[in-house]
């Protein structure tokens, strides 16, 4: 036995055994962890062993049996061991993805977080993954994501960047979302469209993988009978993993992971991992889906809801629409109608009357009185009717020939001469037709003072963007802009009912449609009106 | 002598309706329903109809369209106390419209216009 080597001394110091490193200083007094750990692989204690047998000791074949199977088990301890590790980091790697895929019912974030497990080193490592779904309506298994790098220059660019940023999983997933779903699904595009496969082909290996819920390792994809030559040049690889995706043994989609950079060859290992894998992600994927269709039927109650608020708004507008219609449409016929009697009897008393009857002057006060009313009628009729104009598609310049048909005697009558210049191939406007035609005949023939020598109005139709352009100029009636202004507030301070509120009446029910209605007054030049009719109902408020 | 048939609830209107128009030149046949109007439509010609859009419990609207279905030569105007009618599809079938009011210039000078316009229409054979 060599006398120099230490396995027979209790205590010895550093650098007396070779084997004996930095960080192992308990390794120096404990001499029964010393000879188990070191002396069975150094070469001076199997020297020591060989002068054993040398010497005929008969221990030296016991010792050496011994050692052996010690070595042996030594070994399969560390494999175990090491087993234990991958197995362990598994499960971590397990729990960290079911967390995930738990916590999430975005179907894309469900996604990405699959396709990062597959492919990442943390996860399966496999270099390439496509994830198909069932559309059971269509009947058709289909690529819908693509995850990995297309060639080996792409996968060492992806790779080296994940080793520096050293990313877990959920960040890893988080990134791949935000920032390269889009981009991996239009790189994988050619290949995800071409990834669809009727759910009755029962030949076809996917479907074969998905029937059976069981994972298919595909060896030798060129030749595979049951594997079409179009899948295996479209991968462009020989072996391939399918694995069915299934929830609740209903068929949810399929991944199909390969290693076709690295050429790693894929284990039964690999695949149980991956099967074990699979049951959540399949459970993920369709609760992210059943979430996906609830959110959808949600937003339509939510839409209907708004909808039958809308409804309910309109009808209560509605029923006061109709209320205030029947409150004027009683003070129409109830008072017009005395009104009209009153005035109409009092004209004719005072036509068939002399100039010294002394009544003449009461008659006289009558007709006033009952003329004045009308007029108080007839703006609160026509302001009741602004409060709720009734829109649909006219003809612009329908419009407008109407209203100077209707005003032609009496513009005629006072001496004005009117024209209308219509733009060509004018679109439909959305109006009130009724109210509108009230302002036009309004602004026409409104009571403004100030006539000037100038009796003419003009009117142009001009096409605008969504609109159509009513320009009004009138040269008889020269005001200033303040006092224009004052004519169009109703009922303000200084109006009294039957005094002329015509225009603010047209500009409430322009306003009530949103319509914008601009008046320029110069003293010098008379009045403008530009009225925007829009073409379109949204472009109403 | 143009003849007018004048339809109206209010009596008072009728009475109204006839003085003046009589005054006009006009000879003037009132009625105060659809059914009244009917009857008198029966028993003679009219070159002219003036109706109130609302009769009671009956609409003039409709006694209009029937009058332009069954006598289209007779032209009609709707005298009503709604001006807001003036602007309504409904009541496009009738020749003029004027909204109702004391003074009787403007249904005058209506009548006067359809009345011309027909007269137009006789001479040159339409």
């Amino acid at each position: 036995m060599d006398r120099e080597c230490c396995w027979d001394r209790e205590a010895i110091e550093q650098g007396d055994c070779p084997n004996v490193g930095v960080g192992e200083e308990d390794l120096l007094v404990s001499k029964r962890q010393r000879n188990l750990e070191k002396c069975c692989e150094c070469p001076r204690f199997l020297n020591g062993l060989k002068q054993l047998h040398d010497d005929n000791n008969p221990l030296a074949p016991v010792l050496t049996s011994f050692l052996a199977e010690y070595r042996r088990q030594k070994t399969q301890i560390q494999s175990l061991v090491s087993f234990l590790d991958n197995k362990t980091l598994e499960i971590r790697f397990l729990h960290e993805l079911g967390y995930v895929l738990q916590s999430s019912v975005d179907l894309d974030e469900v996604l990405s977080v699959a396709l990062t497990a597959i492919t990442a080193g943390k996860g399966f490592g496999m270099n390439r993954a496509f994830l198909l779904l069932c559309d059971r309506e269509e009947g058709i298994l289909k690529g819908y994501l693509g995850l990995g790098p297309r060639n080996m220059e792409e996968a060492s660019q992806v790779w080296n960047e994940i080793l520096q940023n050293d990313m877990d999983l959920q960040t890893l997933a988080q990134n791949f979302r935000l920032n390269k779903l889009s981009s991996e699904r239009a790189k994988f595009h050619d290949v995800l469209e071409q990834l669809t496969v009727p759910l009755s082909n029962k030949d076809h290996i996917l479907i074969k993988a998905l029937d059976g819920k069981r994972p298919i390792m595909v060896e030798g994809a060129f030749q595979h009978p049951d594997v079409p030559p179009e899948l295996a040049r479209l991968l462009g690889v020989d072996t391939f993993l399918s694995m069915p995706l299934i929830s609740r043994n209903r068929r949810v989609g399929m991944i199909i992971a390969d290693n076709c950079i690295t050429h790693r060859t894929i284990t039964e290992e690999d695949m149980h991992s991956l099967e074990t894998f699979g049951f959540p992600v399949a459970f993920a994927i369709e609760r992210a889906s059943l979430y996906d269709k609830l959110q959808i039927e949600l937003n339509r109650v939510t839409e209907a809801g708004k909808k039958l608020k809308e409804q309910q708004e309109l009808i209560v507008r509605m029923e006061n629409m109709a209320l205030v219609g029947r409150i004027t449409s009683s003070i129409a016929h109830s008072v017009r109608n005395p009104l009209m009697i009153i005035g109409g009897f009092a004209r004719s008393m005072l036509k068939n009357s002399t100039e010294s009857d002394p009544r003449r002057t009461f008659i006289e006060s009558i007709v006033a009185e009952t003329r004045q009313l009308e007029g108080v009628l007839d703006e609160i009729l026509n302001y009741s009717d602004s409060l709720y104009p009734t829109r649909d598609f006219w003809d612009v310049n329908q419009l407008v020939e109407n209203a100077l048909r209707d005003t032609a005697d009496s513009m005629t009558s006072l001496g004005y001469s009117t024209c209308y210049t219509p733009d060509g191939d004018l679109p439909a406007v959305y109006i009130d037709f009724k109210q509108l035609s009230y302002c036009l005949r309004t602004v026409l023939q409104n009571d403004i003072n100030g006539i000037s020598e100038d009796l003419s109005i003009s009117i142009r139709s001009q096409k605008g963007e969504n609109c159509v352009i009513l320009r009004i100029e009138d040269c008889s009636r020269l005001i200033s802009q303040a006092e224009l202004d004052h004519l169009l507030v109703p009922f303000s301070e200084t109006h009294d009912l039957g005094a002329g509120l015509g225009l603010a009446l047209c500009k409430t029910m322009l306003d009530k449609q949103g319509i914008p209605f601009v008046a320029q007054a110069d003293v010098h030049s008379g009045i403008r009106y530009t009225i925007t009719l829009p073409t379109r109902k949204e472009e109403q408020s | 002598m143009s003849r007018l048939l004048v339809v109206d609830d209010e009596a008072n209107i009728r009475l109204l309706y006839a003085e003046e128009l009589k005054d006009e030149g006009y000879e003037v046949v009132t009625a105060a329903s659809s059914a009244e109007a009917a009857e008198k439509l029966q028993g003679g010609v009219f070159d002219l109809a003036v109706l109130d859009i609302k009769l009671k419990n009956e609409s003039g609207i409709e006694l209009l369209q029937k009058l332009v279905k069954e006598r289209h030569e007779m032209p009609v105007i709707l005298c009503s106390a709604f001006s807001c009618y003036k602007d309504d599809f409904s009541a496009w079938l009738a020749d003029g419209y004027v909204v109702k009011s004391g003074d009787l210039t403007e249904l005058k000078q209506e009548i006067a216009r359809v009345l011309a316009k027909k007269a137009q229409k006789i001479k040159a054979g339409l």
